[in-house]
């Protein structure tokens, strides 16, 4: 316990370095490195579902609608704009810092893990394409939902946000939604949810509440989608329905795709890589003077990786010195995971030693090789 | 422990570094060049309407720069893209405002994609003009973004006075799409000046986004036998309306929004909308000389008619010429705040789009052109000023 929030204590003076070295650098990389933390935060949520579980969800958009708005319309509604001074004013002067912020991200963030349970229930009785329609469908009534809605907006969306989220906040988070995946990655619920991904049938046989385990995954990762939706609300200071379409969803599994599907580097890589390329090619696009080139560079460079490297940077092995060890030329060990599908053993103590833990708080190795 | 010290030494450096420099935008000029930033989107959903807006803006520096710039400075267009997405809207401003060290910020079409550019040059103090943003709520961003189009309550005013006054209607049926911001505006506003104005509206029908077929709603309105039938929908929709409504033997005006305003409008309707009016930014048939020059120009760069997003866009550069103009030109004391304060004081600024001047809310007060259709052309009909609606 007090470990944890010793580490919690960590990544909160980590971020705060963060943020500034942020505040010093040009607005415009700082402002890509915080988009970067959102996605991450994206990224590293949905891998627990489509990762790790295996369950193949299109509505992450959709969570994420729901975050955004429920913590937008907690700071905008107790703020109004005044004609005669021009801008807003707050009601309660309290809430003009930051700090009133943080109730209401975690207001979206449990409304979009409510959202999860409520959806999950049903739905994850299905499975592959049935349950990615089904999802699909749940992010579109989300939006139809909010279009309809016109106290938050209808159509036109909400403005004037208060522009709260910063390195820190965004930073903060993401360091939490890393660190607590790392733990439920090696935890018996980590198992789980990889015995469910390789075999359900086989993983119900062994005793594992199938349903139960789905259904917790599913609002966990909607719970980061919630708190990502919250922050990327109050960080472009305007969020309308349209910016949490079907697309969204797609892009955080291009995402997750191409860092390598169950992996969380993989998922922390790919967003980093999908949020910063389109900007770095922005250039090209001035240099050459060929207005859209951007896209059509950014797309083939999706194609050709999914062309050389189809399980993603990758596959589902994690960053660690471990493998950075094996991977020095003349120390290449005989047992280079060669079947992309299976998580073994050895690769979970890759994961560990990502952070140096002492290895006695290994969990009993029970669970085999494939 | 070790890992503690580490990361407050970290810290401590960092915090020092931070202290010691902070980016600097810059004048937004040189000895001979004035920097201006455009941002729209060329990629993703709505590419045409940034394509159209950037080929007009493009078109208005091509112009200034051959007749010798700004104040003898040469405009250095600086183009950034906007994806069609708010989050890369909020970066092309960023890169614009931070790397390129605009004097001034054009864009968005989209309001939902301007409302993420607004915070960025509010907080830089960096002068953005919007040329089509509609949304209200754009220029209540702050007092350094302005816009040059109209917004929709008047045009919704402007559509009801023209059917009362020029087309003598007594009733109306609005038949809108019920998924879409614009339509549903446009149709309350319209509402609401055309019962002030002591007309009937007979009926109001709704359809949802993508349909294709209309002949319950018009069957319904054809039962109440409307003088007109106000239809504030996009391009895509009226020319079948058009068609069914002829079709079930209605021969009463449409009328509508700049919504339709397309050059597929005549050739899918195939003549049905004879007869019909709607509302525009500007006319491409106006023979006043700046109209004229405008198209003939513009067919010659680009081979194809000018639609009101590229006549928007090549308004807002000349905007942004007379602001640095009336700002006192370029010298080394021109300052953004002292750009603000002139687009501010913008006075009948005769532009392609019309005169007009920009009020207290930092929107254009504009006239709006009304077009007739007629025997396969788009003719000029009335103009109707602000002042005329209020």
């Amino acid at each position: 316990m007090l470990r944890t929030l010793g580490i919690l204590a960590l990544i909160c003076a980590a971020a705060f370095g963060l943020h500034l070295v942020l505040d010093s650098i040009d607005a415009y990389w700082a402002r890509i490195a915080n988009l970067c933390g959102i996605s991450i935060l994206l990224a590293v949520s949905l891998n627990v579902i489509n990762g790790l579980c295996g369950q193949f969800s299109l509505g992450h958009a959709g969570f994420m609608a729901i975050g955004a708005y429920v913590s937008a319309f907690f700071t905008t509604t107790l703020r109004y704009f005044d004609d005669a001074a021009g801008q807003y004013v707050t009601v309660l002067p309290l809430l003009d810092q930051s700090w009133g912020f943080v109730p209401a991200l975690l207001l979206g963030g449990f409304a979009a893990a409510a959202a999860g349970l409520v959806i999950g229930i049903p739905t994850l009785r299905l499975r592959g394409d049935y349950l990615a329609i089904a999802t699909l469908g749940f992010g579109e009534i989300v939006t139809i939902m909010i279009t309809n809605f016109s106290k938050v907006g209808g159509a036109n969306g909400l403005s004037g946000i208060p522009a709260y989220s910063n390195g820190f906040w965004i930073f903060t988070f993401a360091g939490i939604c890393v660190l607590f995946t790392l733990h439920l990655q090696r935890s018996t619920f980590g198992r789980a949810l990889i015995a469910i991904r390789e075999n359900e049938l086989a993983a119900e046989v062994m005793g594992i509440r199938t349903a139960r385990i789905k259904i917790a995954a599913f609002v966990y990762g909607a719970f980061f989608a919630g708190i990502a939706g919250g922050l990327l609300g109050h960080f472009l200071q305007t969020i309308s329905p349209a910016t949490f379409g079907f697309m969204k969803s797609i892009e955080v599994i291009v995402m997750l795709v191409l860092g390598g599907l169950g992996s969380l580097t993989g998922a922390i890589i790919g967003a980093v890589t999908l949020t910063v390329l389109p900007e770095l090619l922005r250039d090209v696009e001035t240099s050459t003077g060929m207005p859209g080139i951007r896209m059509v560079v950014y797309s083939l460079v999706l194609i050709l990786l999914m062309l050389f490297r189809p399980q993603g940077i990758f596959g589902q092995r994690e960053l660690s010195l471990r493998l950075l060890r094996s991977l020095l030329p003349g120390r290449r060990k005989e047992g280079a995971p060669s079947a992309p599908a299976a998580f073994t053993a050895q690769q979970s103590v890759e994961a560990k030693t990502f952070f140096a833990r002492a290895p006695q708080t290994l969990p009993p190795q029970n669970e085999g090789k494939k | 422990m070790r890992n503690t010290l580490l990361l407050a030494a970290i810290i401590a450096t960092v915090t020092i570094t931070a202290a010691a420099c902070k980016s600097d935008i810059g004048p937004g000029f040189t000895n001979d060049k004035v920097t201006l930033g455009l941002f729209v989107s060329t990629s993703g959903d709505i590419a045409t309407f940034g394509q159209d807006t950037k080929n007009g803006a493009e078109l208005a520096v091509e112009e200034i720069n051959k007749a010798g710039g700004i104040s003898k400075h040469l405009i250095d267009l600086r183009f950034q893209d906007c994806a069609s997405e708010p989050a890369q809207g909020g970066n092309a401003a960023t890169k614009l405002i931070t790397q390129d060290g605009v004097l001034i910020g054009m864009g968005e079409v989209a309001s939902g994609i301007s409302l993420a550019a607004a915070p960025i040059f509010q907080k830089y103090g960096v002068p953005m003009i919007s040329p089509s943003s509609t949304n209200p709520t754009v220029t209540q961003q702050g007092d350094m973004i302005f816009r040059i189009c109209y917004l929709d309550d008047f045009q919704g005013a402007a559509c009801a006075l023209f059917a009362n006054q020029n087309l003598n209607c007594k009733t109306a049926a609005i038949l809108m799409n019920q998924d879409d911001a614009y339509s549903t505006g446009l149709g309350k506003f319209f509402r609401f000046k055309f019962e002030k104005l002591g007309g009937k509206i007979v009926a109001e029908e709704t359809f949802k986004k993508g349909a294709s077929d209309f002949n319950t709603q018009l069957t319904n309105i054809k039962g109440k036998n409307p003088d007109v039938i106000f239809a504030p929908v996009y391009y895509q929709d009226i020319p079948l309306i058009a068609k069914q409504a002829r079709g079930q033997g209605i021969d009463k005006p449409l009328l509508g929004g700049d919504g339709w305003e397309s050059d597929d409008l005549l050739p899918k309707a195939d003549g049905k909308l004879d007869n019909c009016y709607f509302a525009n930014h500007y006319a491409t048939a106006d023979d006043a000389p700046i109209v004229a020059n405008f198209v003939k120009a513009y067919n010659a760069k680009y081979g194809s008619n000018p639609t009101s997003l590229a006549a928007l866009g090549y308004d807002v550069v000349y905007v942004a010429k007379k602001a640095i103009e009336s700002a006192g030109g370029i010298n080394e004391k021109l300052t953004r705040k002292a750009v603000a304060d002139a687009l501010r004081g913008l006075k009948d600024f005769e532009g392609v789009t019309g005169t007009f001047s920009i009020d207290k809310n930092r929107d254009a007060r504009k006239p709006i052109q009304m077009l007739k259709i007629k025997d396969g052309k788009v003719l000029p009909d009335r103009r109707i000023r602000p002042e005329e609606v209020e």
